[in-house]
């Protein structure tokens, strides 16, 4: 579905990543691992447009998509639920969510979504007129997901969901992550927590110093001492 | 008391004026992030647009709004898509504030070689007789632009709060890379929004030419005017621009009476430094930009 | 040695385009001044002393709105300033040239008091205030009809003479207005070539990173900003003699102050000749316009003006001075580049480390963020000739706490007490007193101070310790060298990769000699072979005594360079001690991996 050729990328003179590679088939959850500034948050804003690589492309599809423009992205199906939540503030939470469904084939269908959404995270329901700024971190880390999920998307990926969250709530985070990949999504997801992460992914990518140096079934990466290592340096 | 009372309808029916310039500049400040320091040209266009069709083919001036508010649309586009957005990603700031101020120079210079430094008065159909609201005499002109004003705030903001459009350009504001991801085009946005602040000015030059003579320099009173109120009002925020503009009105015609008429200006500026320098995110300003610690 | 080759090869080339400049300088300047006299027209002159009047006020805003990157739109109130107190003095029978310093010295007074309240403002801000107090000036001016004539204006009296300003021919004038030109250019030139201009230059580019270096931000600021309006005033009671009349509207006229920042950014804004070339180019279009096509053309000259400014902005945006510069650069290139230079490779002895008694002690420190509780009781202490790891996941405070231990971020409770270099302990209190009793930091985000060249980033910190251009140079070129940026010398800093940028960072913290070092992520991002350099880098650093704070997250670095780690977790310490127990403590590897991992 998703694939990720030999990708040189970065910000202006600085190259981040370096000859990336990535497939992610429909209906997998896939995540990448590794260590602060390996390249990982590079890799999925190169995927959503948000960055053009230098070389090699992305194809969604089988159609290219390295060029098109971030929004252009998000209507062929791909929607990122970046780090730190980014929510609209000076919005209900309502709006977020509705802001979700900015995309043209989520917006016709916007109230079915936003009920289906809201089974997803009944807590959200009693709170859709607040603004978005007086939830608790975990709450908002909900409204992020929640957003992300009104575009309906065909690939949905994850950058970083369970920082900055108390351990209690990076439970409820990737329960949630799991219901979502449970119901057939197609997942991509970058994260800090390998334990949570590995073990709600079907393959997993090790990513050190903007270099993929590790794949493999996410199960086989629990057991992988390359990972320990590329964390914790012993 | 009947003097009073008149000085307070002047101060509010002078602020009505000055919110209708003032909102189009908040909605560009407070959404496009820039200064447009040719906003106050874009009403002298306006006004010399009100003032050729209604010598030229006899209209009243209220009527010229269908023309001048599409066309100034369309300026206001342009200058966003030709102009700013190249600057968009300029690491010094300094180059969009030179970007706007010599379009605004280069606008008001384009005048006085077309028009000549004389005024222009517009026919007013009328619109300067006075009529008698109680014990307060207004022109009839003054009152229409008051509740153009309402109008205009009361329709913007619903414009802003309730359409898919409205809400992509808040949400644009508040957080721009989120609404990249959530598949907003930004730079159509910002060509919109601009597009949308000129038009306002568009809608106001053809209810203020019958009672302003229209010259060429016209524009940098008002602007200077409207950026008081805008900073007063809280960026972007256009009920702030509203409130912000009816306490300008009020100040000027007040202190117009009971300081001297020469030094108004001097009040309205320096309210405008204190609240500048003391107060940044303005009276009304919800959202507090935070000067946060550099990493 | 590596030091001679780049010497001899950077040196010619910049110098034989340096002397190329000088001599195109020398040729514009003796152009001004002779052309009119050769011609000897009326009109001639006119134009010349105008465009020395215009080039003098822009090459005084230019160290104001160029230098300290403060946007001015307000700068006639200065010119204005100057102009009425020569004109009031001369009608009181006191000569311009004492008027003059009148002016001047009111000027710096209203700058200061105008300038200070509004150096929390930025870019459109600032300049927003700078016009709002040129429109309250003018409405004073006036109102006060008795001092001012209000809107009359004033007219000099008929006194010719030098030593009344006026004379009958254009010759002494134009004498005057070149002087004057000659002494902007020289006061300029002077700011740009010594300490304070670097200052200033580092303080626009990047406060912080200035003020860790021990810049005192404000101070150079308004020094500038004081600088400038004595200039602009002193210009302006010129001005004013040869006008012979001024009125509010055209003394505190908003146009002049767009237009003495005008020539400025097409001349080349921040740079020393650009205001100077953008008057050269501008100036005869109005004058042309106003005197050859008379009312005709009224409008024409602002017309060209505002037009210009957008095309220069849009297309030059570094102004003429850009321009010349790339064609310069271009033939560097050209000519063939700098032959490769070897890396300095860092000597190491392994020596077992020193480590001596405590010279940084944190005791207690609480942050809170609104709701938010990012630093709960931390305390530690550095020793001496130590390298202290400071690690934990993302978001765990690391940042925060070096902020506060740098003086950028005060602790709601706690201290952070320095060994100063008198041997006694010290709170400092701010950025500037930490730097100053030897504290260096660098920055997670690299903050070069892009307008500069590589070297000219260094010479920020080894201003820190030495006033003298030259001092701080070599100190710069040495430090350079040792961080293996030898080479790059004369690029812009912004040319650097990130592993160089990192470089940067420290050297520019290097030359600063400090005592303690906190390294903010200095390997973040980079590549092996930078990391293993940036690990001996670290270590030689180390041996020549000074002491060492680093948050890092290549814990390979970390292990190896460490002799202690303190470990960070939602702002507690979790753990302190020998690295290779600390990394197998339980609690660290759940912080890092999870908890299921810890029990794995």
């Amino acid at each position: 579905m998703l694939e990720v050729r030999n990708v040189d990328a970065g910000y202006g003179s600085t190259v981040i990543l370096q000859d990336v590679s990535l497939r992610v088939e429909e209906g997998e959850v896939v995540t990448i691992v590794g260590a602060n500034g390996a390249g990982k948050t590079t890799t999925l804003r190169t995927v959503s447009g948000l960055v053009t690589p230098k070389t090699g492309g992305v194809f969604f599809e089988g159609e290219e998509i390295s060029k098109l423009q971030p929004h252009d992205v998000v209507d062929r199906g791909i929607t990122l639920i970046p780090e730190g939540r980014q929510l609209f503030p000076d919005m209900s939470v309502r709006e977020n969510l509705l802001m979700g469904a900015h995309r043209r084939d989520a917006r016709g269908v916007r109230s079915e979504t936003l009920e289906e959404v809201l089974g997803l995270f009944p807590r959200l329901g009693e709170r859709l007129d607040q603004h978005a700024s007086s939830l608790s971190g975990g709450e908002q880390q909900m409204v992020a997901i929640a957003r992300g999920m009104m575009a309906r998307p065909r690939l949905l990926m994850f950058d970083e969901p369970s920082l900055g969250l108390a351990p209690i709530i990076v439970e409820q985070v990737f329960d949630v992550i799991s219901k979502v990949a449970a119901s057939g999504m197609t997942v991509l997801i970058v994260e800090q927590n390998v334990w949570h992460t590995l073990k709600a992914a079907d393959r997993g990518y090790v990513l050190e110093n903007g270099e993929m140096v590790l794949d493999d079934a996410a199960d086989a990466l629990i057991e992988n001492d390359h990972v320990r290592q590329a964390y914790l340096g012993i | 008391m009947q003097t009073f009372l008149q000085i307070i309808a002047n101060g509010l029916m002078l602020g009505g004026l000055f919110a209708i310039i003032a909102v189009g500049l908040t909605l560009i400040f407070g959404i496009v992030k820039v200064v447009n320091f040719a906003h106050g040209e874009f009403l002298m266009v306006g006004m010399y647009l009100t003032y050729l069709l209604t010598t030229g083919i006899g209209v009243h001036p209220y009527a010229t709004a269908a023309a001048v508010v599409p066309i100034l649309f369309v300026f206001g586009a342009v200058t966003q898509r030709l102009l700013i957005q190249p600057l968009m990603h300029a690491r010094d700031e300094h180059i969009q504030i030179f970007a706007t101020v010599g379009l605004s120079t280069a606008l008001m210079n384009l005048a006085l070689l077309i028009f000549g430094a004389d005024i222009a008065n517009t026919p007013n159909h009328g619109l300067r007789s006075q009529i008698h609201l109680g014990p307060v005499r207004i022109l009839e002109g003054q009152l229409w632009i008051f509740l153009a004003a309402i109008l205009l705030v009361t329709g913007l903001q619903l414009f802003l709060a309730r359409t898919n459009t409205g809400r992509a350009i808040r949400a644009t504001a508040q957080n721009r890379a989120a609404a990249r991801l959530m598949g907003i085009n930004d730079r159509f946005i910002y060509v919109l929004t601009f597009g949308i602040g000129a038009a306002c000015v568009g809608f106001g030059s053809a209810l203020i030419a019958p009672l302003y003579p229209t010259s060429p320099t016209i524009g940098t009173y008002f602007v200077l005017i409207a950026f008081v109120i805008v900073v007063l009002g809280g960026l972007g925020s256009i009920p702030g621009a509203f409130f912000g503009a009816l306490i300008i009105g009020l100040v000027d015609a007040l202190s117009g009476f009971y300081i001297g008429s020469d030094l108004r200006e001097a009040v309205v500026f320096g309210i405008f430094l204190v609240i500048l320098i003391l107060k940044p995110s303005g009276l009304f300003g919800t959202r507090v930009s935070q000067s946060h610690v550099s990493p | 040695m590596t030091d001679t080759t780049l010497k001899s090869a950077v040196t010619p080339a910049r110098i034989g385009r340096h002397r190329l400049g000088l001599i195109a300088l020398g040729l514009v300047l003796a152009a001004l001044f002779v052309t009119p006299v050769v011609i000897g027209d009326e009109f001639v002159y006119h134009i010349f002393i105008t465009i020395c009047i215009f080039a003098a006020l822009s090459t005084a805003w230019n160290i104001v709105g160029g230098y300290a990157g403060q946007l001015s739109l307000g700068h006639a109130i200065f010119y204005g300033i100057g102009a009425y107190a020569g004109v009031i003095l001369v009608n009181m029978g006191i000569s311009p040239w004492i008027g003059m310093f009148a002016g001047a010295a009111v000027a710096v007074v209203a700058a200061v008091v105008v300038s200070y309240p509004c150096f929390r403002l930025h870019g459109p801000f600032f300049a927003l205030a700078t016009i709002a107090f040129l429109e309250v000036f003018r409405v004073l001016a006036l109102h006060f009809r008795e001092l001012t004539g209000g809107a009359t204006g004033l007219m000099i009296p008929l006194k010719i003479g030098w030593e009344w300003m006026v004379f009958r021919e254009r010759l002494p004038a134009l004498i005057i207005a070149f002087g004057m030109l000659l002494v902007c250019l020289g006061v300029a030139w002077a700011i740009r070539s010594r300490r304070l201009g670097f200052h200033l230059i580092a303080t626009r580019e990047r406060e912080s990173a200035a003020r860790a270096a021990g810049v005192g931000t404000v101070k150079v600021r308004l020094f500038a900003v004081a600088v400038s309006a004595a200039l602009s005033a002193m210009v302006g009671t010129f001005h004013a003699m040869y006008l012979t009349f001024i009125e509010p509207s055209s003394m505190f006229s908003l146009q002049l102050s767009i237009q003495i920042a005008m020539f400025a950014l097409i001349g080349g804004i921040g740079t020393v000749w650009g205001p100077l070339l953008g008057a050269v180019l501008l100036v005869p279009i109005t004058e042309f316009a106003r005197g050859a096509l008379g009312a005709e053309a009224i409008g024409l000259h602002g017309f060209v003006y505002g037009v210009v400014l957008m095309l220069v902005v849009l297309f030059m945006p570094n102004g003429i001075m850009g321009v010349l510069a790339r064609f310069a650069s271009g033939r560097k290139e050209a000519a063939g580049d700098e032959p490769d230079t070897h890396i300095a490779a860092v000597a190491r002895t392994d020596v077992a480390p020193q480590i001596g008694d405590p010279v940084l002690r944190v005791e207690g420190l609480q942050k809170h963020f609104g709701g938010l509780h990012v630093t709960n009781d931390v305390s530690f202490t550095l020793r001496e000739g130590e390298i202290l790891g400071l690690i934990g996941p993302n978001g765990a405070g690391k940042t925060t706490v070096f902020n506060m231990l740098s003086g950028f971020l005060k602790p709601d409770q706690g201290s952070v007490t320095l060994l100063g270099p008198d041997g006694e302990w010290h709170e400092p209190g701010n950025p500037g007193d930490f730097a100053a009793l030897g504290l260096g930091r660098t920055f997670q985000i690299v903050q070069p101070f892009a307008a500069m060249t590589v070297e000219e980033n260094i010479m920020v910190g080894a201003f820190h310790r030495y006033h003298a251009v030259s001092d701080a140079r070599e100190a710069a070129r040495e430090t350079a060298h040792r961080m293996g940026l030898g080479r790059y010398l004369q690029d812009e800093a912004n040319s650097l990769t990130v592993g160089g940028l990192k470089r940067l960072e420290v050297a520019r913290v290097m030359a600063m000699k400090p005592r303690v070092l906190l390294l903010d992520e200095v390997m973040a991002g980079i590549n092996r072979t930078d990391v293993k350099r940036a690990v001996d880098l670290m270590l030689s650093i180390r041996e020549t005594g000074v002491s060492i704070i680093a948050i890092e997250h290549v814990m390979q670095a970390v292990m190896a360079l460490s002799d202690r780690v303190v470990v960070l977790s939602s702002g507690e310490i979790i753990a302190q001690g020998d690295p290779q127990e600390v990394v197998r403590d339980p609690h660290v590897i759940e912080a890092y991996l999870g908890k299921e991992f810890a029990d794995a």
